[in-house]
């Protein structure tokens, strides 16, 4: 017997053993799982076109390439440009700038404030008869919507004289439109406190009691033990404040528009500048709208991509 | 170092209905300097209460405890140079085994950072985890967890251990051995340690004194072989020992203990201990009950029994014996483990009447004690 028939039986005893497993595999797909699977895919697909449509047709050129594609369907070679995402960058490029002045210190202090109040609400010795009012009120706050409080808010930033307050950056040669940029921050600041305190307060019941009385025990004093035990041993929880935070912060319109109102001050963020944006007298400009979008978008992509990791842990406990 | 007092030390607490639950009850307890007393008593009899009172961390309600001669009822916890050892060991997670244990230090003390290193060096090698001191406790066996947390009370050098069940997490093995070491460790650095457990083994082989506590009162406070021979009381005799001792109700009759099964004659010392009694408890440990083949009582000390079940642990046999043919209720008596005993044998089981304990009946005080003039007297056996 040669060699070249050996090799043709196992091939033969292959090719079989790769068929019964494949009979086998065919007869578990009954109908309940082909039906999962189905429903599944449906639902992905529910949920991707609109990303998927927008994505593309970013890349095409307007108003020919909007109106002669199918809206999921990729640009063709002829209707393809960069054009747009070149035109919403330039846009929208101060926007973000300014965004991110308020977004990043009204988040990190947000969270930093949420996380005392929850410590001091979680682990320090107080009686239950005080500390339910200070809950209760901080956990209404979740509660009470934006559109609620537009009108007291713009009389109360009305009222205070911040701009006077902060001569000497206009001396500095800042446009005096930044006030606003200073409004927004403290305003987000004081909406976040009560979620991230929430937030905060169900991941420190959970700490170990023992570990904080160990602290003490070790000569810790209240502030010593959340500087050096629970800061530290919270840091899944203040990625998922952080991420929650700033999508919440950058995303928000509705305080931009009562504290800095148009679109052509300075200190206009980027929610402003992209709800104008391709807007004209003679229509939408879809692809430079989907555009915007997107790069608005980047920031908050890479902020969850920043803490992911940790996110992850967060959410899991 | 110094002395530890517990003065009269009560807690209670207010329940949400506005009842009081009174978990430790007028404890008084003086804990010498550089002693090893361990609280023992069954879960929630208070011993942990009492421990978190002197730490600080609970509040006492009433009564004193002072350290070394000056009160620290009222002190923080972080100013009482006390150290403790928790049952889940309490280590910081974010912290390496090295951070751990000078973290202590850090906040307490204003040491240099080279001092520090080196007492945690000292630690680490007294307890053999030099290797471990930079892992975090994630990396850690349960074991290992538990000398990183020996070490963190041991650099602290404080006036006082407390300890608070630190061994029940460990397995059975590793737990003996933490147990031995715990002791050497103890006599090496001569620190005065309150230790808490529930288990009388550990209580009976580590303490210098032993407290038993249950339902937040001191039932005895003594060495070990004194609440084993000498119980105050029933809950004593009962809970130090193991297996426990048997306990028989009975009446006094004149010389005669009148039992549901059996009738026993007390010897003279006896008779004079529960004069005025009527009932009593009549109690014998295990190891003291003679068994021997044979069917005929010799006198009123022997009962003809059968053997109900034999539970071999090699070095010795648990025989519980049942009166009679009616095997319901059977007490225990301890065998040499090469004798051969099995179910269904009858057997005679005497109770030597110079090793029974008797206890009032309705309040669990203890009225006679077995006597030890078969210890050697060249080493007193308390």
């Amino acid at each position: 017997m040669s060699d070249a028939t050996v090799d043709d039986a196992d091939a033969t005893g292959r090719t079989e053993r790769l068929g019964d497993r494949l009979r086998a595999e065919l007869e578990a797909l009954d109908a309940a799982r082909v039906g999962v699977y189905a429903a599944l895919f449906a639902l992905t697909a529910f949920y991707l076109t609109p990303i998927e449509s927008g994505l593309v047709s970013a890349f095409k050129t307007n108003p020919a390439g909007i109106s002669s594609t199918l809206p999921f369907a990729p640009p063709p070679l002829r209707f393809f440009t960069l054009e747009k995402w070149r035109t919403a960058i330039t846009a929208l490029g101060r926007g973000m700038v300014n965004s991110a002045l308020y977004a990043v210190p009204a988040t990190i202090v947000s969270a930093l404030l949420g996380s005392f109040a929850a410590y001091g609400l979680t682990q320090a010795d107080w009686r239950a008869r005080y500390k339910a009012p200070v809950l209760a009120m901080l956990v209404a706050g979740i509660f009470i919507p934006y559109q609620a409080v537009l009108v007291p808010l713009s009389q109360f930033w009305g009222a205070i004289p911040l701009r006077q307050l902060l001569t000497p950056l206009w001396v500095l040669g800042v446009p005096s439109a930044y006030t606003g940029i200073v409004e927004l921050t403290i305003t987000h600041v004081a909406y976040g406190i009560p979620i991230c305190m929430v937030l905060f307060r169900s991941y420190y019941r959970n700490l170990s009691e023992e570990m904080v009385e160990a602290a003490r025990l070790d000569g810790a004093t209240f502030r010593r033990v959340y500087r050096r035990i629970v800061f530290p041993v919270s840091t899944p929880m203040f990625a998922v404040v952080l991420i929650y935070q700033f999508t919440q912060i950058w995303n928000d319109l509705l305080f931009a528009l009562i504290l800095v109102s148009t679109e052509s001050s300075p200190a206009a963020p980027v929610v402003l500048i992209l709800a104008g944006l391709g807007e004209s007298m003679e229509g939408q400009d879809f692809a430079l709208r989907m555009a915007g979008a997107f790069v608005a978008a980047l920031p908050t992509l890479i902020v969850y991509i920043m803490f992911g990791e940790e996110f992850a842990d967060g959410v899991a406990t | 170092m110094a002395q530890l007092e517990l003065d009269a030390v009560r807690k209670v607490f207010t329940d949400d209905d506005g009842s009081d639950i009174v978990a430790v009850d007028d404890v008084t307890v003086d804990i010498e300097d550089g002693e090893f007393l361990v609280l023992v008593g069954p879960s929630g009899c208070g011993k942990s209460t009492t421990l978190r009172m002197v730490a600080g961390l609970e509040t006492a309600s009433g009564g004193d405890i002072r350290l070394g001669g000056r009160s620290i009822v009222g002190q923080k916890p972080q100013d009482r140079d006390i150290a403790m050892v928790f049952q889940s060991y309490a280590l910081y997670p974010h912290m390496t085994s090295r951070e751990n244990m000078s973290f202590g230090l850090e906040e307490s003390t204003d040491m240099t950072d080279e001092e520090i290193d080196e007492r945690v060096q000292n630690a680490a090698e007294l307890l053999d985890i030099p290797e471990l001191l930079d892992r975090k406790p994630a990396e850690l066996s349960g074991g290992q967890q538990q000398r990183v947390a020996l070490g963190r009370a041991i650099v602290r050098d404080p006036e006082v251990f407390l300890m608070d069940e630190p061994l029940s997490n460990l397995d059975a093995k590793l737990r003996s051995q933490m147990r031995t070491e715990l002791q050497r460790i103890q006599e090496d650095l001569d620190t005065t340690t309150v230790y808490v457990t529930h288990d009388q083994t550990e209580a009976m082989t580590m303490g210098d004194r032993i407290a038993v506590l249950d339902g937040g009162e001191l039932q005895q406070a003594g060495t070990p072989l004194e609440c084993y021979h000498r119980p105050a009381n029933r809950f004593v005799a009962g809970f130090i020992g193991e297996p426990s001792m048997n306990f028989f109700d009975a009446t006094v009759r004149g010389d005669r203990l009148v039992a549901d099964r059996f009738e026993y004659g007390l010897r003279e010392a006896a008779v004079n201990d529960v004069a005025g009694a009527e009932g009593v408890t009549l109690g014998i440990r295990p190891e003291d009950v003679e068994v021997t083949p044979g069917t005929e009582p010799a006198d009123d000390n022997e009962f003809a029994t059968v053997v109900d079940v034999v539970e071999p642990m090699g070095n010795e046999n648990a025989v519980y014996l049942g009166f009679g043919a009616d095997p319901t209720d059977p007490f225990v008596a301890t065998v040499g483990g090469m004798r051969r005993v099995e179910a269904g044998q009858r057997v005679i089981a005497r109770f030597p009447p110079d090793a029974i304990h008797l206890f009032d009946a309705t309040t669990g005080e203890a009225l006679h004690s077995r006597s030890l003039e078969d210890a050697d007297p060249a080493e007193p056996r308390i």
